[in-house]
């Protein structure tokens, strides 16, 4: 049986995303369990240069298609790959193209699913998995049923593994074996429609300065920019804030938007219902500044400040800039 | 053109869930409501029939027999018929048990479009869709802010990492849509009422042509652990002091966790 594990890969711009790093180490350190190697199963524009991954943690990279079409559209590439290197596992990001590819994966091969998951670790040649269900309130440890097809599929949140750092090698790259696309291939992007300014990816960044419905307008997220700005930090929201329009869908936190996991979370204004709170309850670090002192965040936050976010806001981030001299 | 919407009825977000003793939710004891994000499902498939770009929508879900009251919920919102797959060989079934069972069902409905919410509010995999497409070998348009359905194709608009894509694809397809679609519309006394009189059939596996062993006795997967959360220590609360004190609490304590210098 192998003691392989694969991972989806995904290249945008001509780069691997952080999530491929992530995985590429989370792969490299389930397989290095068995004896097994990392392979990475590269898709996007850019995956043809998936020899790089090689200094992430991958052994072998297997090419399913340069291009920006969608992710499924790779699913046939995919599972041939899968069949050819029949790993033990599969590891994929947590992210709308991840879910993609791995749900036809899973769908073509007929596979075990788990996530999306915190943590995946081998408990004596058994894969197990542990997450958060039900908002939250419950952790789950589960395991593939007896008998299950291999590999079993993996979907990783973001910052579950950190990326190596300072590695030369070079993955050994092939291409997936030729397939029909079929059907799963026809979706095509018609039109595509980039921002206008630079949006900050929030799953990479270490420090989060979050907005809710008490900043009030799109003006009110200036002094948050502000505080990220000193601590070197993103500006993200709840919901309501994306939802009025006082910034784009792309910062939203929650369940509908984006899962982060930062060092330090600061909420400002966030009432912080459970549609944010499984967005954001990861985080190592979490002060909340609230005019509300029932807010449901004050239940949840390691720091909770009662007080005007547009008083506080502005001071802390002058104190820092005081501290450090800037 | 036919829209077929996949729902499924889960418990409440803020009920109370617990785990029986073979380490499966216990879907008796809590309340149930349709999937939030099912909802806006709905709603976008009511506003394609609203416009005249389809003429049925139809409702299908995987569940208990409870289920029904979710279907009749949707079906009091609007559209035109509901199918239940029910059978005692279900319970506990993962993403590819659900997956094969619901593709099994739409090979019947044959619609268009199958059109599901993008995440269930109690598992989050939002795998059903993408493996429904692949068992059935259709295109998937996924995440949708928006559907539309222009001749014989549909197309979605969808969020990127910095703006938004319009991706298309020829029907039928299976589509997924976000919150974004607009707020779902609630249930009037008029549509209560109507929906008591549109039609509902129930199929159990064999109806499907499948059997508890097709489906590696629905999961793939087993829990074997459910447990709480680990408690966090207590949240240290300021109150009552002047912003100055406030500021100077949270400089103390970033620099005692290390995140300033």
């Amino acid at each position: 049986m192998s003691s392989d594990v694969a991972f989806l890969a995904e290249f945008a711009d001509g780069s691997p995303s952080r999530s491929a790093l992530e995985l590429a180490a989370g792969a490299a350190a389930l397989a290095k369990q068995g004896g097994g190697a990392a392979i990475a199963l590269a898709y996007g524009k850019g995956a043809a240069g998936a020899a790089q991954l090689g200094s992430a943690g991958a052994a072998r990279a297997v090419v399913l298609g340069d291009n920006t079409n969608p992710a499924i559209t790779h699913a046939t590439a995919a599972a041939a790959a899968v069949r050819e290197a029949a790993p033990l596992a599969l590891l994929a990001p947590a992210t709308p193209n991840g879910r993609d590819l791995a749900a036809a994966l899973v769908g073509l091969l007929g596979l075990p699913a788990f996530g999306p998951v915190r943590a995946v670790r081998l408990d004596g040649g058994t894969l197990r998995t542990e997450q958060a269900t039900l908002q939250g309130t419950v952790i789950t440890v589960s395991e593939p049923a007896e008998g299950a097809p291999q590999p079993a599929v993996v979907l990783v949140l973001p910052s579950t593994f950190s990326p190596l750092e300072g590695g030369t090698r070079e993955a050994v790259v092939t291409n997936a074996p030729a397939t029909e696309a079929g059907p799963l291939g026809a979706a095509r992007i018609v039109e595509s429609h980039p921002a206008e300014a630079a949006v900050a990816n929030l799953e990479e960044a270490s420090v989060i300065i979050a907005g809710g419905r008490g900043v009030g307008s799109a003006e009110g997220f200036a002094p948050l920019h502000d505080l990220a700005a000193v601590l070197g930090g993103a500006v993200g929201a709840s919901r309501a804030a994306a939802d009025a329009g006082w910034v784009p869908y792309q910062l939203q936190i929650g369940q509908t938007g984006k899962v982060v996991k930062p060092a330090l979370y600061v909420g400002c204004g966030i009432s912080g219902a459970i549609q944010h709170r499984v967005g954001m309850q990861t985080a190592e670090n979490v002060l909340a500044i609230n005019k509300d002192p029932d807010a449901p965040i004050g239940e949840f936050a390691d720091l909770f400040v009662v007080g005007d976010l547009f008083t506080i806001v502005p001071k802390l981030t002058a104190e820092i800039r005081r501290r450090k001299g800037i | 053109m036919k829209i077929v919407v996949c729902l499924k009825q889960v418990p409440a977000t803020t009920a109370e869930k617990r785990y029986t003793a073979d380490l499966r939710l216990d879907r008796a004891a809590a309340e149930a409501v349709i999937n939030p994000l099912d909802e806006y499902a709905i709603e976008q498939a009511l506003r394609l029939q609203e416009a005249g770009a389809v003429a049925t929508v139809s409702y299908l879900s995987m569940g208990p027999e409870q289920s029904a009251e979710a279907l009749r919920r949707a079906l009091a919102m609007g559209g035109d018929d509901a199918t239940l797959v029910s059978d005692p060989a279900l319970a506990g079934s993962d993403a590819w048990a659900t997956a094969r069972v619901l593709a099994a069902a739409l090979d019947r409905l044959a619609p268009d479009v199958t059109l599901m919410g993008m995440a269930s509010d109690d598992a989050r995999g939002s795998l059903v869709p993408g493996a429904v497409a692949a068992i059935r070998g259709l295109p998937l348009l996924s995440y949708g802010a928006e559907l539309r359905i222009e001749g014989s194709v549909g197309r979605i608009r969808r969020l990127t990492a910095d703006g938004f894509d319009i991706v298309e694809a020829p029907l039928p397809v299976v589509a997924s849509v976000t919150d974004q679609v607009g707020e779902p519309r609630y249930a009037s006394l008029k549509g209560i009422m109507a929906a008591k009189r549109k039609p509902m059939e129930t199929w159990s596996l064999a109806d499907l042509g499948l059997s508890a062993a097709d489906l590696h006795g629905a999961a793939l997967t087993r829990v074997i652990e459910a447990r709480k959360p680990e408690g966090k220590p207590p949240t240290e609360r300021v109150e009552n002091v002047s912003p100055d004190d406030a500021v100077a609490r949270i400089v103390e304590w970033l620099a005692a966790r290390k995140l300033i210098a």
